[in-house]
């Protein structure tokens, strides 16, 4: 078995991407479907109601409703009040949507440059024959030469991608699909893969966004408390959860208790708020499983029946005591045993993790150890607790999965680049760190060319991004898609593809699996943009032929036959879900218990054993350890006190702003005025030590490298921590200018590309640094 | 010019700080970036006692709010209600809305 093959069948055991045994699941009952319209005239504008998803960025699908004018321009943008997603709540990234889709630096063009002049800003404007005749002849030299394996097709986030480049990749025949130079693949793939292998599916927090008529359903209860773990949600939004629902439901009794370096809105609001050391998010969820355990506050009925591996859990767990962990964590051993005994105590908790867990070396291990508590707790599939998110209606393009059955391929000849690691060997994605050590030639595997879609990597999340912009200037070829002329544009791309926004294009939602959605069309595309689905397709039609297309004769790409051919196993048309907008398939609870959970119709969840496995036998498997467990940071005041003369802090980075969406949004001036500079955040006794004041710009530096940043000096951050801003790039600036200035505060230059031992896991959130003023 | 007799009740116990009530006024009413018709503010954080934080934020009406008379005069909310990520805004008529206050605390009633 190959280890595609291998993955596959985990991820069908797993039920990722799966349609639930090709059942139709039916609607809940929707009362204003039935008059609902999608298009209507009002006070002189025409409004398209629709789902804001995608360009720009966001990894959320807010009812929307677009006013166009006369000219058929979009004049403004208002949050949809009848959509029960967002109840029309809008953030600043909607709101100020028209300045985007409108911008005088969007990119409304296919442009080339020549492979001597990557850097420069050399650029002519074709045709989008030309670029794909370019991408053709270009992408086929490197496959006969290196293989198609030698081709990277790398994402970001928050474009409407993730379920359409496993089709790039069948396409061009590559095993190599992923999120290019995010390092560990780190961004939920740590997360979800190790929690999958101990319980089958994702399971997320249940704050009613299942129910079409959310608070008021009566099968819904509120979570006693929701557990804010290394994540601000009313800010980050992320993974398809609106954080503002979590304020709906402190609205309606529920208590919260946030971990997290600093204090933020939701921590100041807390029962509970445990200022932890970044990074050391595994102990303390081995504590508080110890006090729960000891203290017997756990669900013996969830564990005895459902869960497997108990013992040696209780076994392993012994040597977590809170006395040693509150040492680890840098908080009050108290507030261990209060906030573990609030949990073991309270009936439904949710835990709404972020991207905190993935971001530290063994990150792998922090989500699955936090899953174990919520197991001890028998929160699955528990009103007011944690709810299994398989893709709604079975449409796995909407949320972990693709539909890539149509699309012929080699990719399963080829292995990927996994760099060795166990974790990447099974799960079938390349490793980004290897990738780079490829393109670098430390490593032996081609790397000849990249497709670079909702990819900004050089501005945004590529670690150590000098080294990852020089081994791309020097492979044979690359595509970037986006909306803007980015710095990861301007320095490396051949063939520079525009993208639409979402007002100028039709498509289904995603990144979420709560219910299916459609995004509808209100203005006509602006210059010559194509969405990112549209050329996906259109790449199939040139590498595999029009014979490809089930849906259409393969002359054109029909965008609203595509969509309809991806809900073939729905139960209802694209023409349904457009002029419903959205639908929400039937919610149930305790649907291990009925059978409901796995493909087989057996009761109980969709790992080897069928239960809960605090031990994986999975991951034994695999050669990794089958329990979780916590270990240092390779670089923290512990693990190198060797380093804390030169580099005494520690640098937690990625800290998500209002207004912007990770590299998008500077060039917004309304955006930009909210947070006009890359800022570091300092706690006050910091500041004082080093000599620096409010608003000065600081040096950050370590041994990787260093940024100017400005200082933010606030008590909100934990002292001997320092919390910088990612993602900066300034698009005033010059294009030559270091492809708009974004090596200078990029606080990446400071973060290794290295993951840790299973491959998975990432060093963003837990470093060392020294700041000094500049 | 807004009528004194309708008004924003604000139960900024729940207002988060997203800025969307300024986004949403700056964008409908075409006001300049460093102007305002409706601002948030933020309080603290401070520590009161040991775990016992000030830290709120308070949108506070300008000059420049006419509660949104165009879009009230067509029965819509004013788009800082609209789009207030924390739902904890209403515009209503101040006697309805004074009534509200002695519900709990943390609330505050602007006349405009």
């Amino acid at each position: 078995m190959t280890d595609q093959e291998n993955n596959e069948t985990i991820g069908q055991n797993a039920g990722l991407g799966m349609s639930g045994g090709g059942k139709v699941v039916p609607m809940q009952n929707d009362p204003t479907a039935a008059t609902r319209k999608d298009t209507w005239e009002e006070d002189g504008f025409t409004v398209v109601r629709g789902n804001a998803r995608t360009a720009p960025g966001c990894h959320d699908n807010c009812g929307i409703l677009m006013y166009i004018d006369k000219d058929g321009k979009l004049d403004h943008v208002e949050g949809d009040p009848d959509d029960p997603y967002n109840q029309g709540r809008l953030c600043l990234r909607c709101l100020t949507l028209p300045d985007v889709v409108y911008h005088k630096d969007r990119q409304l063009h296919p442009l080339k440059r020549d492979r001597a002049d990557r850097g420069k800003d050399k650029w002519e404007q074709i045709t989008w024959e030309e670029a794909y005749e370019i991408c053709e002849r270009e992408l086929r030299a490197v496959q006969e030469k290196y293989g198609p394996q030698a081709i990277q097709v790398f994402c970001g986030t928050g474009r409407d991608i993730v379920g359409y480049h496993p089709m790039l990749a069948n396409i061009l025949d590559t095993p190599n699909q992923g999120m290019g130079f995010l390092s560990g693949q780190g961004c939920y793939v740590p997360r979800m893969f190790s929690t999958t292998m101990k319980i089958g599916n994702l399971y997320t927090g249940d704050y009613s966004q299942n129910w079409i008529d959310r608070y008021d359903n009566p099968n819904w209860v509120r979570p006693d408390y929701v557990v804010i773990w290394g994540n601000n949600p009313v800010v980050a939004n992320s993974d398809g959860t609106l954080g503002h629902w979590i304020v709906e439901c402190m609205k309606r009794g529920t208590k919260l208790i946030t971990i997290d370096p600093k204090l933020t809105w939701c921590a100041a609001h807390s029962e509970y708020w445990l200022q932890v050391r970044p990074g050391t998010d595994s102990a303390l969820a081995l504590a508080m499983a110890h006090v729960i355990v000891e203290e017997d506050l756990y669900d013996h009925e969830f564990v005895d029946c459902w869960c497997y591996g108990f013992e040696e859990y209780q076994e392993h767990i012994k040597d977590w005591t809170p006395t040693r962990v509150a040492e680890i964590c840098d908080i009050d051993e108290d507030l261990i045993w209060s906030a573990a005994r609030a949990l073991g105590n309270a009936d439904g908790w949710a835990l709404q993790w972020g991207v905190a867990l993935d971001h530290t070396a063994e990150g792998f291990y922090s989500g699955a150890s936090c899953y174990d508590l919520c197991a001890l707790c028998g929160q699955f599939d528990k009103p007011g607790g944690m709810v299994c998110g398989k893709p709604s209606f079975g449409v796995p393009v909407t949320w972990i999965g693709s539909d890539t059955d149509w699309i012929p391929t080699k990719r399963n000849q080829y292995e990927h680049l996994h760099g060795d690691y166990p974790a990447l060997r099974v799960i079938g994605m390349p490793s980004p760190d290897a990738t780079l050590e490829a393109l670098e030639g430390k490593y032996d595997y081609p790397v000849k060319a990249a497709w670079l879609q909702t990819n900004n990597c050089l501005a945004n999340m590529g670690a150590q991004p000098q080294r990852i912009a020089k081994g791309l200037m020097e492979d044979d070829f690359n595509v970037v898609m986006d909306l803007w002329m980015t710095p990861t544009a301007m320095a490396v791309a051949d063939v520079f593809l525009p993208v639409t926004t979402f007002p100028e294009r039709f498509g289904l939602t995603g990144h979420q699996p709560y219910r299916t959605g459609a995004i509808n069309k209100a203005i006509d595309t602006i210059g010559e943009c194509r969405s990112d689905p549209q050329v996906v397709v259109e790449m199939g039609r040139i590498f595999k032929g029009a014979d490809l297309f089930p849906w259409s004769d393969g002359e054109h790409f029909d965008e609203e036959a595509f969509y309809d051919y991806l809900l073939r196993n729905s139960g209802f048309t694209w023409d349904d879900l457009k002029s419903r907008t959205w639908a929400y398939p039937e919610m149930k609870y305790y649907r291990y218990k009925t059978g409901e959970i796995r493909d087989d119709g057996e009761p109980g969840f969709s790992t080897p054993t069928g239960r809960y496995e605090f031990y994986s036998v999975n991951l034994e498997a695999m050669g990794m350890r089958p329990l979780a467990f916590y270990e240092e940071p390779p670089e923290s005041p512990i693990s190198r006190p060797d380093l804390l003369e030169k580099y005494p802090l520690t640098l937690t980075t990625g800290a998500r702003q209002w207004g912007f969406f990770h590299s998008e949004g500077r060039q917004v001036p309304h955006l930009r005025a909210i947070h006009p500079e890359p800022e570091v955040t300092i706690h006050p006794a910091d500041a004082e030590k080093y000599g620096i004041a409010d608003g000065d710009w600081v040096i950050i530096e370590n041994q990787y490298g260093s940024c100017k940043q400005k200082a933010k000096i606030d008590i909100r951050i934990k002292q001997g921590v320092v919390s910088a801003d990612h993602g900066w790039w300034f698009p005033e600036r010059d294009r030559e200018d270091g492809f708009f200035g974004t090596f200078e505060s990029n606080i990446n230059n400071c973060i290794p590309m290295r993951p840790g031992s299973t491959g998975l896991g990432c060093s963003y959130k837990s470093v060392l640094c020294s700041i000094r003023k500049a | 010019m807004a009528n004194s007799e309708y008004g924003l009740l604000i139960d900024y116990h729940w207002c988060t700080g997203c800025k969307s009530c300024e986004m949403a006024c700056s964008v409908e009413h075409d006001i300049p970036i460093g102007q305002f018709g409706i601002r948030v503010d933020q309080f603290g954080p401070w520590e009161n006692a040991p775990d016992d934080w000030t830290y709120f934020f308070m949108p506070v009406p300008t000059d420049q709010c006419d509660l949104c008379a165009e879009r009230t005069a067509k029965g819509k909310k004013p788009t800082c209600v609209h789009h207030c990520q924390a739902a904890c805004m209403e515009y209503g008529k101040i006697e309805d809305l004074a009534k509200k206050l002695t519900d709990h605390p943390k609330q505050v009633l602007y006349a405009l």
